[in-house]
């Protein structure tokens, strides 16, 4: 296992405002859930933001800064399509204040604010916080994960015909990349024991670690949707890699996680896999 | 049949779901023994048919004169079923069975009463989530104790549709769902699966999901969840727009009638036959 140089203790203080800000952003979340909102566009008419979203974000950097003005910061909302982002060693909070922006639109619990940290490229802490469904996810490198206290531990499933697979559609409409992902779905329904879809990618993530599913994969997402949630699975024992089957690249926008090595194995072979450029 | 009458069968299909419930609930984390029907994905296990058997002999012990329709004893005795005016109870004592096997939360126990061939009566319980889903014809639908609505949305570009892939593995079957999760995608805001018919016509009911829709289920998948949906405002109707056929194997539910009709229009339509 890799250990990262960071100490214990610098862990510790970073978790503790990480723990922090992710109540209160569920505190914000849970606040306007029942509300009707004022929605915006992004790339389609399926990706939405939302003044919550923006607000979320900036209440959470500011804190960040406050305690921690030396380190850098990756949020969904101030990332702009023209900006690439770089990975440093510098300690790195990734946030995506909603994942599950459209859940959060149509009224559906599935709605989290999701929290990774880097240190030296590598994910150091994880916390996902589902508010409407009052479900704590988090994990420390090297300490396992914990679903609101509780120990998790991935699936033991090998076989990818007893599996049931997580997935997202995504916000794209594009046709071309529609029918890729169509395609994956259709060897989804051959292969596995059957597919399940809920709107988050993080709670996806989430739900792997906690054995309730056994594989997720998506094309298209972004540095922020996975990076908490992908320590929080490989803390349960669950297996992260490129859906190619090779090492997981951060800024690669795609992911796929398996509750074992097999599964992953499995999983990977039967999908077209798609290049949806880069974070 | 009276109010009297009706309190009575409402109160013993509350009964019935909690035991029910309960016997899911033990059963959730334990490794289960698994048996397949009709293929590799359509899975039974012990529990679903201890559960049907105690709840056929819970309800004949206090309606000796109702009929009963259940998945499991239908499986065995592979009847086709004829509806009838009589009292007739529909229960699916494990509605998402791989979501059992599996450790996904979303499984029910659903059970709906009918009478002269109208459903009075819809349960739809999930255990693991402590959600007790109820309706009786004209007086509204719960989860727990808060009343129900469905959305409110009129555009299908601004709702989001659940669906399922369903247990047949057969290769046209599949190409048309999947053709159908294209149109879906294409035309709304997105899609959620959970595993569970029961679940997703009451998720409808409460609000999470504006649509859903899906070919090739059977009677004791929907009957109940029908009836909640349809008393927290929604729409059930056959896909193809005309009235629900209970026997038909398929079912649209939508928050509205525009968006009812939306669907209709983008999906291909499946023919399973009948139950």
């Amino acid at each position: 296992m890799v250990v990262n140089t960071i100490s214990d203790q610098d862990v510790e203080e970073m978790f503790e405002l990480a723990r922090a800000v992710a109540l209160e952003a569920g505190q914000v979340i849970r606040e306007n859930f029942y509300k009707d909102k004022v929605v915006d566009t992004k790339m389609s008419a399926a990706d939405l933001v939302t003044e919550t979203d923006q607000a979320i974000e900036k209440m959470v950097h500011t804190k960040i800064l406050a305690k921690f003005p030396d380190h850098k910061f990756i949020g969904e909302e101030s990332t702009h399509e023209t900006h690439k982002h770089e990975l440093t060693d510098d300690p790195t909070w990734i946030i995506d204040p909603i994942d599950g922006t459209t859940n959060f639109v149509n009224h559906i619990p599935e709605v989290c604010f999701s929290l990774g940290i880097m240190v030296n490229k590598q994910t150091v802490i994880g916390i996902v916080y589902a508010p409407i469904k009052e479900e704590l996810y988090t994990a420390k490198l090297g300490q396992g994960s914990y679903l609101n206290g509780e120990k998790l531990q991935a699936s033991k499933i090998k076989e990818l015909k007893q599996a049931v697979i997580l997935f997202e559609g995504g916000a794209s409409r594009d046709e071309q990349i529609l029918q890729d992902k169509l395609k994956n779905v259709h060897s989804l329904f051959t292969n596995a024991r059957g597919v399940r879809s809920y709107g988050s990618g993080a709670l996806s993530i989430c739900n792997v670690a906690a054995g309730r599913g056994q594989a997720f994969f998506e094309y298209g997402l972004h540095i922020w949707d996975f990076t908490a949630g992908n320590l929080i699975a490989s803390e349960a024992g669950a297996v992260v890699t490129d859906p190619s089957g090779a090492e997981l690249n951060p800024l690669r926008r795609r992911v796929l996680v398996g509750c074992s090595a097999e599964v992953a194995q499995s999983l990977s072979k039967v999908l077209t896999h798609l290049d949806m450029g880069w974070d | 049949m009276t109010e009297q009458e009706l309190d009575e069968m409402f109160s013993t299909a509350i009964e019935v779901a909690k035991e029910a419930g309960k016997v899911i609930r033990d059963g959730f984390y334990k490794e289960k023994t698994v048996d397949t029907k009709i293929s590799a994905a359509d899975l039974v296990t012990e529990t679903d048919q201890a559960i049907e058997k105690m709840v056929h002999a819970m309800i004949t012990k206090k309606f000796p004169d109702h009929r009963f329709i259940g998945e499991e004893s239908t499986a065995e005795s592979g009847e086709k079923h004829q509806l009838t005016d009589d009292p007739t109870w529909i229960i699916d004592p494990i509605d998402g069975t791989t979501n059992f096997v599996n450790h996904v939360q979303e499984v029910s126990f659903s059970l709906g009463v009918m009478v002269n061939k109208k459903t009075v009566i819809g349960v739809v319980y999930a255990p693991i989530k402590e959600e007790m889903f109820s309706a009786r014809l004209g007086k509204g639908a719960y989860l727990n104790s808060e009343k129900l609505k469905a959305s409110d949305i009129t555009d299908l570009k601004e709702a989001v549709i659940i669906f399922e892939g369903g247990n047949s593995r057969d290769a046209k079957l599949l190409e048309e769902k999947v053709k159908n999760i294209h149109a879906l995608i294409a035309h709304s805001r997105g899609i959620r699966a959970y595993g569970s018919a029961a679940v997703n016509l009451c998720h409808v009911a409460a609000g999470r999901g504006q649509g859903y829709v899906e070919y090739g289920l059977h009677i004791w998948d929907f009957i109940a969840g029908a009836l909640i949906a349809t008393e927290a405002g929604a729409v059930v109707l056959d896909p193809t727009g005309s009235d629900l056929d209970p026997l038909r194997q398929r079912v649209l539910c939508a928050c509205s009638p525009e968006v009812a009709k939306a669907l209709s229009q983008i999906l291909t339509h499946i023919d399973t036959g009948y139950d």
